[in-house]
């Protein structure tokens, strides 16, 4: 029996294949993303041990303001071990070696045309070239020399191509300290031919110029590294580090510098992987549409041949189990085929990031990730088959002599279910919506997917409507009306079918709604409550050390036209014991570019020691007019600040705001923005120029304009956008599969009906446009479907998350390019099907049984 | 071989085969299901094609519709030579000179009975001629059964509806496969009826294969076959003719 129903099984290769390759490609973008992850993360695991070889204990200054994430900022050291505490550790008892280092980030290299090195996020570190290179365990001297000159520096090989200079070449350096011109006296890299560790670049100086330039004053270290002698353990050495340090510093053994160290990057590897394996996932959640249907099709099919079975004598288990063991086999062996192609793309994947820079060994393929993919591909098979399978078991033997063909079962059952399922979802939104409920993974991703499954449910019942009513555009011709009657034929299959393709449009246009709204809501805010015409702003890219000289602000203030100008100096503090980032600038002056009221209290130019915060952090706080919090800087000292003010709600500022005086502990002394309103429009142009020429030594600060600022507020929107659009790309590819599926079945199925057709003078060509007509409109339908539900979704979403600073904006370009996409997937997915039918053998289709 | 020339008026062929074999596969797989068989087919006249199974008598069908292809011979519908036309050529011809009956009916579920009887017309881009489509409901008797779907009614409506699709059209031949085997006898002898009733009162053409003695015995002339070849043929026949020539020929070969 089982034998019998197996060959069975493989009867329909082609269809098998085709619904498997959803399988196999989640499988393989689930594996790929976990193997490469694991490679890379073990490469940098190993790596950093190297480095950190010579290192069993490291001491570090405590800081109470919490690191800036992303941008370096990870790298950028504000508390330093004095002298004289690196001087206590000399001695160390059982130390064989204790050496001060100078390592920070933001060292910016001025390229050959005139622009900053870019970093795309590793950090551009500045140091102190080591006093023994020979003794170094990791750096090596390629070419050149150490810098012996205050005016020398040696540069890592990969910043130096990037720079385009070499030994002997002046280069300019940004520091704490504006730019300022050294030459290149050698060039450095790590041993075995390594240029980075991880894409980071570094600039390497004497000791006091380092200590200068890079930590703000001379006779600082940023750490201290101690080498164990023989016999003495990190643990040991740790404690007693700690013991002359005392509680000011951060004492940490080697291993856990290496974790601290890795630590970093993972946080950036893991968003790597994960959106890798969501890919993996939405893939093989489409699929699980694909094998559901396939295996539902197969089965109408071969009701007769299980009815047979039936009539022999075979009992339901022995159907049931039949069933799910042909989707097991399947599932299986396509987890094994996509776990391979995982394990080559991993092993692609790591070779691309070997190249730029990333370390990597051999492949790292970890048990649990062959296990897991194996076990998640054939798992998501085998229920995707369950329902099919247990439909499969209820064959009653006297099918055997009947007619194949069944009416379908009446769809009020499920259109019900499927409503209700989707009226929990609605209600469990509301209760976010009015903050009821507050958790987001239970009101949110609950809701969306009980009115996702809802909406499969509910999609059988609107299938024959919609898709009759697009129709209409193909029903003047033969051809055209047939495929639209094949269409709402099995109201099922084609809403299925569609599901599969609903899935990613809804995503994408969930996601489309939700940023075109977030867009023109900050062009709104830009032009009701920005009252600036001119912006200075610093490269976002160029880390927490980029900016200018607040003091280029009495130089704007004198060019003729402008009219009022405020610099913003921002940064990361802990106030009232909050983490919390505070904005440095003339308060009055920001009154009038951002059209600021009071809520209590006045907005005046800010005195030191004064504050006016805003109307969120009052709220979270509960300080009031008068109140005193304390601010504790980066570099500086604790301060308490007295509340002059709070700020009536506002969309532009929503940080506090302090005097400039009191800015000299921030982390860089240098303002990252500033605004500027001109007295006249006509002096827009002028004042631009001169604001060019003002901050032309610059190159990390661009004059700017409102307009401007939109569009690059809302860069990473396009980009989230061009990921999803890559997400939709792969989600269609899966649904044509599952169209392309659909229709060979159909074609199959409905053999003597085609048959007929042509017998009756149905020539090729229509025969095929009868079967494109139908895959267009099951690809349209899906799309429809996605459109209207990811639209609600964004509408909702813009609703919860919205407050007054989203404007809800439909993006209709986007939804009409989607709409265009589904025709041409309809279009590509009918080209086999359309084949297969137009070649049918009509004898043979006639005399089909 | 020839058929002898028929008692009643000789008229121009509506379909003819010249010499005709066909044969299946090659070397000892082959089987000739077509031995040099010649038929002529005469314009307004019901012929019934009989024999045994595995005689080629829906072989003989299927080339003279332009179904099947001959290995060797001529067949022609009307004026038209079916050998060496192309798929666009046979699919012209079936649109503008044959018309089809199955034994399974054939109907497409998606449309009512009048959309399947106006399908080869819809799909031939020909406006219906309204009178003659009355006339042809008239003739099956559909008349309160036009919107209904092919799940709706039952089998003898359905062979009803598919007679009429074939009529519509006024094809050259209508070529009916055992139109009635899977009727029963009562709805069996109404499709024969308006079968005749077409070919007496519109001089419609109609090629009927069937087994059924008494099938044959509506048709104005019936023509055996047996291992491939014409045998023998009977005009006028009744069913006890047809019956004993079936014997004979069974104790013939």
């Amino acid at each position: 029996m089982l034998k019998a129903m197996l060959r069975g099984l493989f009867a329909h290769k082609l269809r098998l294949i085709l619904s498997a390759l959803a399988i196999i490609l989640g499988t393989a973008f689930m594996s790929a993303a976990f193997v490469s992850g694991d490679t890379i993360s073990k490469g940098f695991t190993d790596l950093f041990s190297t480095i950190n070889e010579d290192i069993d204990a490291q001491v570090t200054a405590k800081s109470d303001v919490p690191s800036l994430e992303g941008g370096g900022g990870e790298a950028l050291v504000t508390k330093v071990v004095p002298q004289d505490v690196a001087d206590k550790l000399k001695g160390l008892d059982g130390a064989e070696s204790v050496t001060p280092q100078v390592v920070s980030d933001g060292a910016r290299v001025i390229g050959k045309d005139g622009k900053v090195v870019a970093s795309n996020g590793p950090p551009r570190l500045g140091g102190a070239w080591p006093a023994n290179i020979n003794e170094d365990p990791n750096l090596e001297l390629r070419l050149g020399t150490g810098p012996t000159a205050p005016d020398q520096v040696v540069l890592s090989a990969n910043l130096a191509k990037s720079a385009g200079v070499t030994v002997g070449d002046k280069v300019e350096i940004i520091t704490l300290q504006p730019r300022r011109t050294f030459t290149v006296s050698g060039i450095s890299g790590y041993k075995g031919g390594r240029d980075s560790l991880g894409g980071e670049t570094f600039v390497y100086f004497t000791l006091p110029v380092a200590q200068e330039l890079m930590l703000g004053t001379t006779g600082v270290y940023s750490n201290v590294d101690i080498k164990a002698a023989p016999g003495v353990s990190q643990e040991t050495l740790k404690q007693r580090a700690q013991a002359v340090v005392g509680d000011g510093y951060t004492v940490r053994t080697g291993e856990e510098t290496s974790q601290e160290q890795a630590s970093g990057i993972q946080s950036f590897l893991s968003i790597f992987s994960t959106g890798l394996a969501v890919f993996g996932f939405l893939a093989l959640f489409t699929g699980a549409f694909l094998i559901f249907n396939t295996f539902s099709m197969l089965i109408a099919q071969r009701t007769r041949e299980l009815a047979l079975y039936r009539s022999f004598g075979a009992n339901r288990g022995q159907v049931l189990r039949s069933v799910l063991l042909e989707s097991l086999l399947l599932g299986l062996a396509a987890s094994i085929v996509g776990l391979l192609i995982g394990f080559g793309l991993g092993w692609l994947l790591t070779r691309l990031l070997r190249s730029t820079g990333f370390p990597g060994g051999a492949l790292v393929i970890s048990p649990w990730v062959v296990i897991g993919t194996l076990f998640a591909g054939t798992i998501i098979t085998v229920l995707s088959a369950l329902a099919p399978a247990l439909r499969a078991s209820r064959v009653a033997p006297i099918e055997a002599m009947r007619d194949a063909a069944k009416p379908d079962k009446p769809l009020r059952r499920l259109t019900t279910f499927g409503l209700i399922l989707m009226a929990v979802g609605i209600a469990l939104l509301i209760l976010k919506g009015t903050k009821t409920l507050e958790d987001n993974v239970l009101t949110l991703g609950g809701g969306c997917l009980f009115i996702f499954i809802g909406a499969v449910m509910v999609a059988p019942a609107l299938s024959r409507p919609i898709t009759g009513t697009i129709g209409k555009l193909v029903d003047w011709a033969t051809p055209g009306r047939l495929g639209v009657r094949n269409t709402g034929r099995n109201p099922r299959r084609t809403a299925l079918t569609a599901a599969a393709l609903m899935i990613g449009v809804t995503l994408a246009t969930g996601a489309g709604v939700f940023a075109s709204s977030v867009k023109a809501g900050l062009s709104d805010i830009f032009a009701s409550e920005l009252n600036a015409d001119l912006i200075l702003q610093t490269d976002f890219t160029a880390g927490p050390t980029a900016g200018f000289q607040p003091a280029l602000m009495d130089q704007v203030r004198q060019i003729p036209g402008v009219s009022t100008a405020a610099a913003l100096q921002t940064d990361g503090v802990k106030l009232a014991n909050r983490d919390e980032f505070v904005v440095a600038t003339d308060a009055k002056a920001a009154q009038t570019l951002f059209t600021l009221e009071p809520r209590e209290g006045e907005i005046r130019e800010l005195n030191s020691g004064e504050i006016i915060l805003n109307d969120g952090f009052a709220t979270k706080t509960g300080l009031k007019v008068g109140d005193t919090a304390t601010m504790q800087t980066a570099r500086g000292e604790a301060k308490d600040l007295k509340v002059i003010g709070i700020l009536a709600s506002s969309q532009v500022v929503t940080n506090p705001l302090i005097s400039p005086a009191d800015a000299s502990g921030f982390r860089s002394p240098l303002a990252q923005q500033a605004y500027i309103k001109v007295t006249d429009p006509a002096q827009i142009e002028p004042v631009r120029t001169q604001l060019k020429t003002l901050v032309a030594d610059n190159p990390e600060v661009s004059v700017s304009d409102p307009s401007a600022q939109i569009k690059q507020a809302t860069t990473f929107l396009d980009l989230m956008l061009n990921v999803l659009n890559v997400l939709l790309g792969l989600t269609i590819l899966v649904a044509v599969l599952g169209v392309i599926n659909t229709l060979l079945l159909s074609v199959f199925e409905r053999t003597r009906e085609l048959g007929l057709l042509r017998a009756i003078g149905m020539n090729r060509s229509r025969m095929g446009w009868m079967i494109t007509v139908e895959a267009v409109l099951i690809s349209v339908f899906g799309a429809l479907l996605g459109m209207v539900l990811g639209t609600a979704l964004g509408i909702t979403l813009v609703k919860i998350f919205g407050g007054n600073f989203l404007k809800l904006t439909i993006p209709w370009g986007y939804l009409i390019a989607t709409l265009v996409l589904a025709v041409i997937a309809g279009l590509i997915a009918a080209l086999l099907p359309a084949w297969r039918a137009a070649r049918l053998n009509v004898l043979q289709a006639i005399a089909y049984e | 071989m020839t058929i002898a020339a028929p008692a009643r008026q000789i008229t121009a062929a509506a379909a003819r085969a010249d010499g005709v074999w066909k044969v299946y596969g090659t070397g000892e797989a082959q089987v000739v299901a077509l031995r040099e068989v010649s038929v002529e087919l005469q314009r307004g006249r019901f012929t019934a094609i009989m024999g045994p199974s595995g005689s080629g008598k829906s072989t003989l069908m299927h080339c003279l519709a332009g179904l099947d292809s001959v290995t060797r011979g001529q067949v022609y519908v009307g004026d038209t030579q079916l050998t060496g036309l192309n798929d666009a050529g046979l699919t012209k011809l079936r649109r503008e000179k044959v018309g089809f009956i199955f034994q399974q009916f054939n109907l497409l579920p998606t449309l009512t009975a009048e959309e399947n009887i106006l399908l080869p017309l819809a799909i031939a881009g020909r406006k219906p001629d309204r009178a003659w489509f009355q006339t042809v409901i008239d003739t099956v008797g559909l008349g309160d059964r036009l919107s209904h779907r092919p799940s709706q009614l039952s089998g003898g409506q359905q062979q009803r509806v598919a007679c009429a699709r074939a009529l519509v059209s006024r094809p050259e031949v209508i070529f009916a496969d055992e139109p009635t085997g899977n009727l029963d006898s009562r709805s069996g002898g109404e499709v024969l009826n308006f079968l005749r009733q077409s070919v007496i009162d519109h001089g419609q053409t109609i090629v009927m294969v069937t087994h059924d003695a008494t099938a044959a015995s509506f048709a104005d002339r019936v023509i055996f076959l047996a291992d491939g070849s014409v045998v023998d043929s009977l005009d006028d026949p009744t069913a006890e003719r047809v019956l004993d020539t079936i014997k004979r020929i069974g104790a013939d070969h």
